[in-house]
């Protein structure tokens, strides 16, 4: 019990009130789940929270690739995290290509009512980060 | 159920998007020159059909997704090597392929 309330004192510094709040819930959870084993229970924290963040930019930057690819847009027609496939111009069929090129890429499989959901580079992003720290977990 | 946002997906407009899957998925077992030929053919026969079938037509799309899943169920099998496409508006081509 003791350490872990120092976990969560140390996070409080370096992240917004929203965090901390989520941190806090993470630990009423570990608490009911089981007393048996606390340092285990203990060290996925910092992971899942980094999971609940934004993408790594490498990742939106990859996905860009692909939608880019996959289009076959203009270089000069610009693609970010928050463009949506349907601004830039694919239709449902042309999204499921991108979900294809996306598994392929990273390697994952993606699900048919989540590949339904994506509808910006971002939640394509977001979604291959969770998945693939599912696969290496 | 997980298209909260953005155009919201008929039943029917998601199983042809799940058969298209389904096709480009099995395209992916076959060997590198198959695969690009059997991508494109399945492609241009889906777009061909989402421009052309009128969306109100259910009868034409159900026979259309219920010859596409048995096609599909042929392509998936080991044996099949890959797809041919004819063209049966146009008589000269169809008499070139026979």
């Amino acid at each position: 019990m003791a350490s872990m309330a120092g976990s969560s004192i140390s996070m409080q510094p370096r992240h917004t009130l929203a965090t901390t709040r989520v941190s806090g819930l993470k630990l009423v959870s570990f608490m009911n789940q089981g007393r048996s084993s606390l340092s285990f229970n203990l060290r996925p924290m910092p992971a899942r929270l980094r999971i609940s963040c934004a993408a790594k930019p490498e990742t939106v930057d990859k996905v860009c690739a692909i939608v880019r690819k996959q289009l076959a847009l203009p270089n000069d027609k610009p693609v970010t995290g928050d463009s949506k496939f349907a601004d830039l111009g694919a239709d449902s069929l042309d999204t499921v290509e991108i979900v294809m090129g996306i598994e392929e890429e990273f390697g994952i499989a993606v699900e048919e009512d989540n590949a339904q959901s994506i509808t910006t580079v971002q939640d394509a992003a977001d979604l291959v980060e969770k998945l693939c720290s599912e696969k290496s977990a | 159920m997980g298209a909260s946002k953005g155009q919201k997906l008929s039943g029917l407009q998601k199983q042809v998007l799940s058969l298209y899957r389904g096709f480009l998925r099995a395209a992916r077992s076959k060997p590198c020159e198959d695969r690009c030929q059997i991508e494109s053919i399945v492609s241009a026969e889906f777009r061909r059909n989402s421009k052309q079938v009128d969306r109100k037509n259910f009868f034409y799309i159900e026979y259309l997704l219920r010859r596409g899943k048995k096609q599909l169920d042929q392509l998936k099998s080991p044996d099949t090597m890959g797809l041919s496409s004819l063209n049966v508006s146009s008589s000269q081509k169809q008499n070139a392929k026979t």
